[in-house]
């Protein structure tokens, strides 16, 4: 049912509706913010950054086949405007330095994180991850996107998108070690 | 079995998608950095499937459908402009085939008596038509200003 209302969107999108593209955007727009918001900290850039890709997908709707699901092709369309966007400004955002670089042991008392400081460890963390990383989490764990979905949106094989989310949080524990004792 | 191997296991063990076979259980259950490991990835797993899900600001859609409709006024003005440069290039082909088809015929010379004549006739055509200029000069305003109000009304919308 979702997916033939999806098609009936979509065509009406096509044919020049612009309530009908109204209506996709008020659908979709808590996935895209939701997962440029993850991968981007400054809330008025991912709103920025999301607004392009409805902007992209206005534009690209009248090529739009429907082979595979509205929503994959979203989530490809926000993996280009994220890897666009992200390539220069990698590693801007870091981390504690003295707790990064090692400089200082925590003491035991230290290590009680709360859960609220935890998040905001977890969130700094994954900003030192790569784009692709940063991207993969947010999908996975936003939307539970289904690896197979995230596969055909990132035009990679199966096993390179389990490979490279379980390496995601592998780094991360990592990041996380002190703080997630 | 050897602690790398164990380590490269733990976030799939950790998500549920993959049971611990017997060597890996028995590496777990004697070897406590790799089990302390595990719990970490265990846990951040947790913090992962908790983390709150950001949403659109209020205006979201407002806003991005303004975004739209103004990229989609700028191509049909850019559209507009392809449309009347290429209107006037076609125009300046035809000008031009003609008045090479004219020189390379020889027809000009001819021509010229005709410019001449034509010359004649329009003097004596604007000497009859100039007590109406006013009439005309005062429609022609109308027509202009309805035009561009009509043009200004058109942008508004837009």
């Amino acid at each position: 049912m979702q997916v033939v209302n999806e098609r009936e969107l979509v065509e009406r999108c096509r044919l020049g509706d612009e309530r009908a593209f109204e209506e996709l955007v008020d659908r979709f727009k808590d996935l895209v913010f939701g997962l440029i918001a993850r991968t981007v900290q400054d809330r008025s850039r991912a709103e920025d950054l999301a607004q392009d890709v409805f902007l992209r997908i206005h534009r690209g709707l009248p090529y739009f086949r429907g082979e595979a699901r509205l929503s994959t092709w979203i989530y490809r369309i926000v993996a280009n405007v994220c890897a666009q966007d992200q390539a220069p400004r990698e590693a801007m955002v870091s981390l504690d330095d003295d707790r990064m670089s090692g400089r200082s042991m925590p003491s035991v008392s230290d290590r009680r994180f709360s859960d609220l400081e935890l998040r905001d460890r977890l969130e700094k963390a994954i900003v030192r991850l790569p784009a692709n990383y940063r991207l993969l989490i947010a999908a996975h764990y936003l939307d539970g996107a289904r690896y197979e979905e995230l596969a055909e949106a990132l035009q990679l094989p199966l096993g390179t998108v389990k490979t490279q989310l379980y390496r995601a949080k592998q780094q991360l524990r990592r990041m996380l070690e002190t703080e997630l004792k | 079995m050897l602690c790398t191997e164990v380590l490269d296991a733990l976030e799939p063990i950790a998500a549920g998608e993959l049971t611990p076979d017997d060597r890996i259980a028995a590496h777990l259950a004697s070897c406590p950095h790799c089990a302390a490991a595990l719990e970490d990835a265990r846990r951040l797993e947790q913090i992962l499937q908790a983390r709150p899900m950001p949403r659109a600001p209020a205006q979201f859609t407002s806003r991005t459908m303004a975004r739209v409709r103004r990229a989609r006024w700028r191509t049909e003005q850019f559209l507009d402009l392809g449309f009347n440069v290429t209107l006037g290039l076609v125009l300046l082909a035809i000008l031009g085939s003609v008045w090479l088809v004219l020189h390379r015929s020889g027809l000009v010379a001819v021509s010229n008596d005709a410019v001449a004549l034509l010359g004649t006739g329009l003097v004596t055509l604007a000497r009859r038509v100039a007590p109406t200029v006013p009439l005309y000069a005062g429609a022609t305003a109308l027509l202009v200003t309805a035009l561009g109000i009509w043009w200004w009304a058109e942008r508004e919308l837009t």
